[in-house]
């Protein structure tokens, strides 16, 4: 008797866990679902031969992996670099403030970012539409991140770690780079991976920064706008034919395959970094 | 030279008596308002080894990290009282920090190889003090893997990660890339507490071997340890010295009655 009502109890617990499960993955499913649907005839390779003047993607898509190389090259180092200096250089009322600094910075909204970067780079500089603007303003939106996790994945290093490079008289400096880098590295690769996917899915600034054009994305980085993803998705919604339509739903469907390869990268990363770690000395 | 002034002999208060290496005067170290270690005295004598000993918590460790300046960067740390190497106070404005820990080596609780490779472990910080050529580094590093009896396991993997080595010979390697920068005074902060037997006496056997060279500094919860491997005994209480006493005598007939009550506990 007893023993049948903690069957029973048992069962009601899973029941209400697996009902839970189903209730965070049911979104997902049902918008890939849909996105699937909506995209279904147009998934296609015009997608990748055409451009969004002949309902293509290709300019859109060059456009974001170029944006997200802009990121690599300026939020990437800087944020790094930043998050260093925090750990292991900053006195500590200077971090304090410096923290305080990026907190805000994440906390703004990013079509806020987005108006200052139109005030100030397009107009008060005269950029234009431009794609350094819009490199720029995405990274002010992920910076905070990369910092954040460059600072914490090396105070993670274990203490003892760091005991022993200053223990032998090591500088500063080749104490970062040969004793505490090392294990902190995958960490900090994971949040720049996750700072990628994080800028994908962005839009506000680039309204603002980089404009939109059909045509294919040029390398200058001033006076021309350029496609992305996410702009075809909200413009194409609007607009009135089925084909159009399709089109926004493919748009949105590689988003999510970018992101999906983004997490996906970001995991492997990450778990490298959990093997690693185990390794070391605690 | 340890500082980059003149060599000062500012032993004065403690007596300059260049047998005693390591010298503590009066020294008191608290983190913010914690006072761990209250008033420290004692003369711990080059070629020797002494072993402190004392309670968990007692500040041992404490003690040793003050000895090479480990605590520096620890917020709310502060020092009075004077701890003078070869005469000079460590802590005097004009100290080379780096030289200092140069010659001040520590070997810790737990094994801490550098994620570099078996060779860099060793070659790192000799290279970096200017100790080393970039051509002694293979004939250098077999030497002291040699030295630590750690050459037969690693001679064919020197280029690969220190991580799969055994506990134990994790820690004769990290013994092996102390005594590649040459120190004058060794810190051990119970090096074998981790170990096993093997590991343990060949780290044992290489005390005894080294204190002809510099003087050692070896903490232990073990009394048997102590008893075989020390020539002095500094047992500590709460951040004070009990006593201080040849290792013979301490066992034998300890003046204090707190030392033989601690003694007692484990029959040695
Ligand atoms: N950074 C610190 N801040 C505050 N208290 C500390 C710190 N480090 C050690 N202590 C305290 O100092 C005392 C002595 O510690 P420790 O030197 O590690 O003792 P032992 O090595 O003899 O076991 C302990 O009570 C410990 O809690
Ligand atoms: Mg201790």
């Amino acid at each position: 008797m007893r023993d049948l009502l903690r069957r029973g109890r048992d069962m009601l617990f899973w029941g209400l866990c697996l009902l839970a499960l189903a209730l965070v993955i049911a979104p997902s499913l049902a918008i890939i679902a849909s996105l699937l649907q909506q995209s279904w005839p147009a998934l296609n390779i015009n997608l990748f031969t055409n451009t969004t003047a002949t309902n293509g993607l290709q300019n859109a898509i060059l456009g974001s992996l170029l944006l997200m190389a802009g990121i690599l090259v300026v939020a990437g180092p800087i944020g790094i670099a930043g998050g260093i200096y925090l750990a292991e250089f900053a006195p500590p009322t200077r971090a304090g403030i410096l923290r305080l600094g990026y907190e805000t910075l994440a906390g703004i909204p990013s079509i806020i970012i987005g108006f200052v970067g139109y005030i100030v780079l397009a107009q008060e500089l005269h950029w234009g539409f431009s794609l350094l603007a819009a490199i720029l303003a995405l990274s002010a939106i992920v910076l905070p991140y990369v910092v954040k996790t460059t600072e914490v994945a090396l105070l993670q290093v274990p203490a003892t770690l760091r005991d022993a490079a200053v223990a032998l008289g090591l500088p500063r400096i080749t104490t970062l780079r040969r004793a505490l880098l090392p294990p902190a590295i995958p960490a900090i690769a994971s949040g720049v991976v996750v700072a990628l996917a994080i800028a994908v899915g962005e839009t506000a600034p680039l309204l603002y920064t980089v404009g939109f054009t059909s045509q294919d994305p040029t390398l200058s980085l001033f006076q021309h706008p350029i496609g992305y993803l996410t702009y075809v998705v909200y413009l194409n919604a609007t607009l009135p034919t089925k084909l159009e339509h399709e089109v926004a739903g493919a748009a949105g469907l590689l988003i999510l395959v970018m992101l999906l390869a983004l997490i996906g990268l970001g995991r492997l990363v990450a778990r490298r970094a959990a093997r690693y770690a185990a390794q070391l000395p605690s | 030279m340890l500082s980059s002034g003149r060599h000062l002999g500012v032993a004065d208060v403690v007596g300059s008596n260049l047998d005693w290496t390591v010298q503590l005067d009066e020294v008191r170290v608290g983190f913010g308002p914690k006072q761990i270690l209250k008033g420290i005295s004692a003369n711990l004598p080059k070629g020797k080894v002494t072993a402190i000993i004392g309670p968990t918590g007692c500040g041992k460790t404490t003690l040793l990290r003050s000895i090479n300046r480990l605590h520096d960067r620890r917020p709310g740390f502060n020092l009075k009282g004077r701890i003078l190497l070869d005469g000079e106070s460590i802590y005097a404005g004009s100290t080379d920090v780096r030289e200092l820990r140069r010659r001040v080596g520590m070997l810790f609780q737990r094994p801490n190889p550098f994620p570099q490779s078996i060779r860099e472990n060793i070659s790192l910080g000799a290279r970096i003090h200017g100790l080393w050529s970039r051509a002694d580094v293979s004939t250098k590093t077999e030497y002291l893997l040699r030295e630590v009896g750690l050459w037969d396991a690693v001679h064919d993997r020197l280029s690969s990660t220190p991580f799969s080595l055994s506990g134990g010979q994790q820690q004769l390697l990290c013994m092996a890339r102390v005594l590649a920068v040459e120190p004058n005074v060794l810190l051990l902060d119970e090096p074998t507490s981790s170990l096993d037997p093997h590991s343990t006496t060949r780290i044992e056997e290489l005390i005894a071997g080294l204190k002809e060279k510099m003087t050692v500094i070896f903490v232990t919860h073990n009394l048997q340890q102590a008893a075989r491997c020390a020539d002095e005994i500094l047992f500590l209480e709460q951040g004070e010295v009990v006593e201080q006493a040849p290792v013979k005598q301490f066992f034998d007939d300890p003046a204090d009655p707190r030392s033989r009550a601690y003694i007692s506990g484990w029959a040695v």
